[in-house]
């Protein structure tokens, strides 16, 4: 008895030290109670999200660009296989797995959810209209590449499934929260939202509502093509917007303050905000050149015999640049030179001479020169050569607000009137005027403006062209040469996201 | 206790132990203790001077030798498990121990909270005794035990002295919360996990450490493995992937004894991956028209960045005791270099294990455990996943081997003429320091009390520490891709701690019916900090290190960080029922119930049953006469495990803190988070032929997995960083059966002969996942973001993924892939169909040899280093494999790298893992006993067809933390190493 007198004794002290409730702690981090985030954080946060999405070679960029005649990565023996996902987009082959198609998605519907979180912590007016309109810049996207937007009304629960928006529904919750936050909106600096970059974005969704409809075979309703001139008609009243004399300031490491045709752009700031914005010419330019980029992604002959040799679009010598590693901005075809004039050559010892033929996969023996490079933005000298970059990445800007009047214009019967805008834009980029506006030349004339700029898909398709065989220049061949089907007006929903989320259906034909 | 008092004490004792030689009137006496059913050496056996105090304990090899006084006439032999024998002293005299039943079949092995004689086991258990481990020097006890247990497979990630292993047992149960066993070290269960930091560099992330590294392998006695749930679910919801039980060894009764062990070595490359040298090279820009690219020399860059490394490892240990106590206490020195340059691995152990028997009664004990390890580990700049920047073993590979290394004065070439990208491995190695060191402890206390009989208490609390600190650089010269000159100092710290009480009852209910029954509580509680600093910009100053001066960097480019994981703790009832029927009948029920603070709020306890039954057939009237059959029994068991390896902070919404007012929620609730089941039924055999020449066991075996974790993006719309873990409705099943068999071919008092061996089989399948995940990233340059790995319903876990490769064009020179490449196939499984281990024991006299083959078979291994590193684009600037020229058919320079089945290989090998031949010199002089001498080769042969480095690989290529498994990407090879021996006591 004494024995177990003594054995409860130890073990009744023992586990009555040890016992536990086992409630977690946390130490490095807080809960989301004690969280003390502000509406201005959030915002801050927001915006920031879009980095991402918005401003990475493989997103939206990619998306926009690399399924239509303007880009292409082709691979070069060793380089830029990465499993095939450059060559799928621009064969029009990609399928639900594509990485960067459910990276993109993710992380835009990601913006949203980010803005609709400003919104729960009592933000005032004006950060409130701010949020709505990131809120509607990313549904917009995730509307026009994928049709289907999930939308989360409840965002504390989040094992609770969102609701999906599509079409035209999807359209008009855009223009809701555009509407909703136009008033408290400022006309402030390009790189926060302000009520033209709010007007802009209205003007893209009234001018596309009829593909929402019906992308195989849209019609545009004379009502949305009233409003976008309104709306257009709102922005150019402003004085404080103006054509640049030259065209590339708009692309310059100091574009927010040379150039006064920016409505909405994404801020590059070293140490502040920014991103991956260098890769607008890493992306093409060759090893020996300077910067050394990564030698991948060019254009395609046809689309450059496009503009005529006088339109300052098509290239030129920059100050800062030229003079300093011999590149040049634009266009870049032929032999490429430093800046004393030396020719360079590529790694095999071959001219470092971009042709103007290019194979979405390359096999020759100078497959480090294939295809026209661009160079849309203009490198960033001011911390070194390879250092980091602080143009604004551009997503509205004048020109763009204009040729979408002309072409709303065009589009009521009115061809006189847009082609006294699209003669007004060539006369300031050094190009010839046109004698009529037809939907033909106005679709060029938006590639020749707005290359590069991630708005080729969306053009392609509203004008019923996006899914034709791309056409081959004198010389060379053609990198897609049979018509895509009718499914490739949408991505495919992520198989991801099909995965975890029953509310949305695979888009037809995939 | 510092390292300098654990010498002085030893000092003391070889004194006192000096002088008692000095005494004249002794005399020696040697001998072997053998079982008597199979010849086989019995180790630890105590041999006692009748009449007199002294004593000693045999050898791993059965032997002994000591020096009594002259009046002793008689010794005294008595093992666990064994009968006492007495013989008159002399000079090798053979004891041929009786066992009181079977062979082996008294011995004990470790279950968990207790012991049991091997005969009265219900579960799959396998034990290893130290005379059966692998031979060689190693740095952690995992490779002590490969090829050795049935459904066992250690794969060791790196050739890194110190590198991580992966252990699995019986397959792969879980997808993404770890596959790794439970590790309980003499009782004390340990966390899994390691402080020594394993972050990345700018290179990619490194290589893990191993966790166990800090336990002297020398120091182990065995190692028991427990299989199946019968043996695992006592452990409850950490015990669904295995356990394996280590225990140290203790001292024995008898005069103090001083055991030394010491063996030298050299080590060089075991194997190689062939790219052209300068001739073939030349030649090969020749056959294909390049013009650029051949620079005169002829150099071997892979001979430059390896060496032979120098192996030591010296051991010695202290032990004795008598009725009162006993003692063991160890010191081991291990200095392994690598075959890499400048890479290397030191440890420095000290362990104490002592036990202590109180009161008149004797009913009172205490035991103490100290296990102290300091380790030194300088790594190599190796990365797990470098693309575009290329690791050391990668840019080894790609150098044109025309172009010299150094320039004419002697100096590295850093700025070579291969283009800005290409790295000089010289420099890489020269401008790269990386060091990791890791102080770890672990000390526990035990104290135990008899109540009566058959009614024990015992109370058991440890802990165990650890700090680690890495300090890494790369000097500002080296022309890697944006480096500007990069330091990073890192600690992290974690302290376990775990306390259980167990009571165990052992009554006698009827002459015939027995019972072995424990109760227990256990409470554990996880701690892990840390924190660190990077710069980068340094100003070079030769000779000292850039973490030293970290001030020197710009504000802009420092970063600093910390963190502290919210402490986890477990807190758990356990209890266990053994009946035992005449020794012909067993059955067992197991029952724990876990609470754990990392589940959620609305599962905070599982509960994890087993039963099972075991009959000794043999022990029937039919047979307990039978001449054929010595031994027979068959088992039966069922039960349920868990898996709740997921972090602490998983099922409660979390706000990270940011730089600034920045807060970001990084992790949402999930109150329903809960460990992942896995529920298994083991039917086996164990029998035992021609009296017990033949003995050995069939095992078969499903385990199911269900409710697997799994972290998952927020379902879009969330936020970017929004994660969470929750429960799978998805089944993982894996199955297969298990055969061991031993076989004495020669059992005589002159020569003993065994062969044994193990395989199993596997197969293993996921079920009713919804949607697919992608795994296993391929790396290197143009081959951003591919994987080669899926997780899908209907397919094993890890399935290959890829374009079907069918050639290559033989007028284009360029890859033909089914359906032009635009489809993906399931191709194959990384998994082994069959892992197996093959090893034979010779002994004559005073010669022996030991033999250790292990391999696998019937899975494929990806070539990332083939697909990624050497492709036959680098002619002209960088090499390229030697398989891809002067085949029948000529590759296209230009021919895409794209990963397809080209670069799967058949993974099946067998490796000579060791080999030892040794030799017992017996007594030397009256000063050294036992004295043996051995020569052992580690990783002698490899039979292959895999055409890198080495098919025993796995380099983590996870994807989102989706564990990869076979793939090889430019690891640290695999070494050969030569060592000689020798063990001798005082």
């Amino acid at each position: 008895m004494k024995h177990i007198r003594i054995i409860t004794v130890i073990l009744g002290s023992l586990v009555g030290l040890s016992c536990t409730k086992l409630d977690e702690k946390l130490r490095d981090s807080i809960s989301a109670e004690s969280s003390t985030v502000t509406a201005a954080g959030l915002l801050q946060s927001a915006y920031e999200s879009f980095n991402t999405p918005l401003q990475d070679q493989s997103r939206i960029w990619a998306a926009s660009e690399h399924t239509t005649d303007e880009a292409l990565g082709p691979t070069r023996g060793p380089d830029w296989d990465d499993n095939g996902v450059w060559r799928v987009l621009h064969a029009h082959t990609w399928n639900a797995d594509h990485s960067f198609l459910r990276d993109t998605y993710r992380e835009l519907l990601g913006v949203q959810f980010a803005a609709s979180t400003v919104l729960t912590k009592s933000p005032n007016a004006q950060q409130a209209a701010e949020a709505k309109f990131l809120r509607a810049l990313s549904t917009f996207y995730v509307l026009d590449n994928w049709d289907q937007v999930p939308f989360r009304d409840d965002l504390q629960n989040l094992t609770k499934l969102p609701t999906t928006l599509a079409g035209t529904a999807a359209a008009d919750q855009i223009i809701k929260d555009l509407n909703e936050a136009l008033p408290a909106l400022p006309d402030g600096t390009p790189i926060r939202a302000s009520k033209d970059a709010a007007r802009a974005l209205l003007m893209k969704v009234y001018l596309n509502r009829g593909v929402y409809a019906n992308r195989a075979a849209p019609t545009f309703a004379g009502a949305d093509m009233d409003q976008v001139i309104a709306l257009a008609d709102a922005i150019l009243a402003k004085p404080n917007y103006a054509l640049n004399t030259n065209y590339f300031h708009n692309f310059a490491p100091d574009n927010l303050s040379r150039s006064r045709e920016m409505i909405f752009a994404l801020e590059n700031t070293v140490g502040v905000r920014g991103g991956n914005n260098r890769y607008f010419w890493f992306c093409g330019l060759h090893y020996n050149q300077r910067p050394s980029g990564w030698n991948g992604f060019c254009t395609l002959a046809d689309f450059y015999d496009k503009f005529e040799t006088a339109d300052q679009r098509r290239g030129a010598a920059y100050p800062g640049v030229t003079n300093v590693t011999g590149l040049r901005v634009g266009f870049l075809e032929g032999q490429q030179f430093n800046e004393n004039g030396t020719a360079l050559k590529d790694r095999k010892g071959n001219n470092l001479a971009f042709t103007r033929k290019v194979a979405l996969q390359e096999t020759g023996n100078d497959l480090e020169v294939t295809g026209i490079r661009v160079m849309k933005y203009v490198p960033d000298f001011s911390q070194g050569v390879d250092g980091p970059a602080e143009n604004e990445v551009v997503i509205f800007r004048l020109a763009d607000v204009m040729l979408m009047k002309a072409e709303a214009l065009l589009r009521k019967g009115n061809a006189a009137g847009a082609l006294t805008i699209m003669n007004q834009l060539r006369a300031a980029r050094g190009a010839t005027a046109l004698s009529s506006a037809t939907l033909t030349n106005l679709l060029e004339e938006r590639g020749r403006e707005m290359y590069w700029e991630g708005w080729r898909r969306n053009d392609l398709i509203r004008f019923g062209r996006f899914l034709d065989p791309l056409p081959a220049a004198p010389g060379t061949t053609s990198t897609r040469s049979t018509k895509s089907g009718n499914e490739r007006l949408l991505f495919p929903i992520p198989n991801q996201q099909l995965a975890v989320n029953p509310n949305l259906k695979q888009n037809p034909g995939y | 206790m510092t390292l300098q008092r654990f010498f002085k004490a030893m000092t003391v004792v070889v004194m006192l132990l000096a002088s008692q030689v000095s005494f004249a009137q002794n005399k020696t006496v040697s001998g072997r203790v053998t079982d008597a059913r199979d010849g086989s050496p019995v180790s630890g056996a105590s041999v006692t001077a009748k009449g007199a105090t002294v004593g000693t304990s045999t050898n791993a090899d059965g032997f002994f030798s000591m020096s009594v006084p002259a009046s002793v006439t008689t010794l005294v032999v008595s093992s666990v498990g064994f009968g006492t024998m007495e013989l008159p002293a002399g000079e090798n005299v053979s004891f041929a121990l009786a066992a009181a039943n079977g062979s082996n079949l008294n011995e004990v092995v470790v279950t968990g909270y207790g012991s049991a004689r091997k005969k009265d086991l219900t579960g799959a258990v396998t034990s290893v005794k130290s005379k059966d481990f692998n031979q060689g020097v190693f740095a952690s006890p995992d490779n002590l035990i490969q090829g050795k247990v049935a459904g066992v497979q250690v794969l060791n990630n790196s050739g890194a002295p110190g590198g991580a292993a992966t252990i699995r047992i019986r397959g792969i149960g879980s997808i993404r919360s770890g596959n790794a066993p439970l590790i309980v070290v003499d009782g004390v269960p340990l966390s899994g996990g390691t402080a020594a930091p394993g972050n990345g560099t700018p290179l990619g992330g490194s290589p893990g450490e191993n966790p166990l590294n800090f336990i002297n392998p020398s120091d182990i006695a065995s190692m028991d493995v427990l299989k199946d749930a019968s043996a695992t679910a006592i452990f409850g919801s950490r015990g669904a992937n295995g356990v394996i039980m280590i225990t140290t060894k203790k001292g024995q009764s008898g005069s103090p004894r001083i055991e030394f062990n010491t063996s030298v070595g050299v080590s060089s490359l075991l194997r190689r991956m062939d790219v052209l040298d300068g001739d073939e090279y030349r030649a090969a820009l020749k056959s294909y028209g390049l013009t650029g690219g051949d620079f005169g020399a002829n150099v071997d860059a892979i001979d430059a960045i390896t060496r032979r490394g120098i192996q030591q490892n010296h051991n010695i240990a202290i032990s004795g005791g008598n009725d009162n106590g006993r003692y063991r206490l160890s010191l081991g020195y291990l200095d392994q270099q690598g075959i890499i340059k400048e890479s290397g691995f030191k440890k420095y152990s000290a362990n104490l294990t002592s036990s202590y028997r109180f009161l008149e009664s004797k009913r009172l004990g205490v035991d103490f455990n100290l296990m102290t390890a300091q380790t030194v580990n300088k790594l190599a700049p190796i990365s797990n996943d470098a693309g575009f920047q290329g690791s050391l073993i990668g840019h080894a590979l790609q150098w044109n081997p025309t172009h010299p290394l150094y320039q004419a004065d002697g100096s590295i070439w850093v700025n070579n003429n291969l283009g800005a990208t290409t790295v000089n491995p010289m420099a890489m190695l020269a401008a790269h320091n990386d060091v990791s060191n890791l102080t770890t402890i672990l000390a526990s206390i035990s104290p135990s009390y008899k109540i009566t009989n058959n009614l024990e208490y015992r109370m058991l609390y440890s802990v165990n520490y650890g700090v680690g600190d890495r300090k890494s650089e790369i000097r500002n010269w080296l022309n890697l891709t944006g480096n500007l000159g990069w330091a990073q100092s890192i600690n992290n710290k974690s302290i376990n701690q775990a306390l259980n009480h167990t009571l165990t009852w052992t009554p006698k209910i009827t002459d015939n019916l027995s019972l072995n029954a424990v109760v227990g509580y256990e409470y554990l509680k996880f701690d892990f900090r840390g924190n660190g600093m990077t710069g980068n910009r340094f100003v070079d100053y030769p000779g000292l290190n850039y973490w030293d001066y970290m001030g020197n960097v710009p504000p802009n480019d420092r970063s600093i960080y910390s963190f502290a994981s919210p402490i986890a703790e477990l807190q758990s009832y356990f209890a266990r029922a053994t009946f035992n029927w005449a020794d012909r009948l067993l059955l067992t029920a197991t029952m724990r119930a876990d609470g754990s603070s990392k589940f959620g709020a609305n599962n905070k306890y599982g509960y994890f049953p087993s039963v099972a039954a075991a009959w000794n057939i043999t022990n029937e009237s039919f047979l307990r006469n039978s001449k054929l059959i010595s031994n027979l029994k068959l088992r039966a068991s069922w039960g349920i495990t868990g898996n709740q390896e997921f972090p602490s902070g998983t099922s409660i919404p979390v706000v990270g803190i940011g730089q600034g007012g920045n807060q970001n929620r990084v992790n949402f609730a999930n109150p329903d988070i809960k460990w992942e089941t896995n529920t298994m039924t083991n039917i086996g055999l164990d029998f035992g032929f021609a009296d017990n020449r033949l003995t050995g066991s069939v095992d078969w075996f499903t385990r199911l997995t269900s409710d697997p974790l799994f972290q998952f993006d927020v379902t879009a719309p969330g936020p970017s960083e929004g994660r969470y873990w929750r429960n799978l409705p998805a089944t993982i099943k894996n199955s297969g059966i298990e055969l061991a068999l031993n076989y004495a071919i020669i059992r005589n008092a002159d020569m003993t002969w065994n062969i044994s061996g193990n395989i199993a089989f596997l197969d293993n399948e996921l079920n009713d996942l919804q949607g697919a995940y992608e795994t296993g990233a391929i790396s290197g340059q143009g081959l951003s973001g591919a994987t080669a790995q899926r997780l899908v319903s209907g397919q094993p876990l890890n399935v290959w993924y890829l374009r079907q490769f069918e050639g290559i064009d033989k007028t284009t020179g360029q890859s033909i892939y089914t359906n032009g490449g635009n489809t993906l196939f399931y191709s194959g499984s990384p998994n082994p169909r069959q892992v197996y281990g093959f090893s034979t024991d010779f002994s004559w006299r005073k010669v022996f040899a030991i033999l250790n083959f292990n391999g696998a078979a019937g899975h494929l291994i990806y070539n990332n280093t083939l697909n990624g590193v050497t492709p036959i684009g680098n002619l002209g600037t960088r090499n390229v494999a030697s398989s891809l020229i002067g085949g029948a058919v000529k590759e296209s320079i230009s021919n895409p790298i794209a990963p397809s089945t080209r670069y799967l290989e058949k993974g099946n090998y067998l490796k000579l893992a060791n080999a030892t031949i040794g030799y017992r010199l017996g007594s030397l002089g009256k000063v050294f006993n036992n004295v043996t001498a051995t020569l052992t080769g580690q990783n002698l042969l490899l039979f292959t067809n895999f055409s890198g480095f080495d098919p025993e690989v796995n380099v983590d290529k996870n994807v989102q933390g989706i564990p990869s498994f076979g793939i090889e990407y430019i690891p640290y090879p695999t070494a050969r190493t030569i060592l000689f021996g020798l063990n001798f006591a005082f």
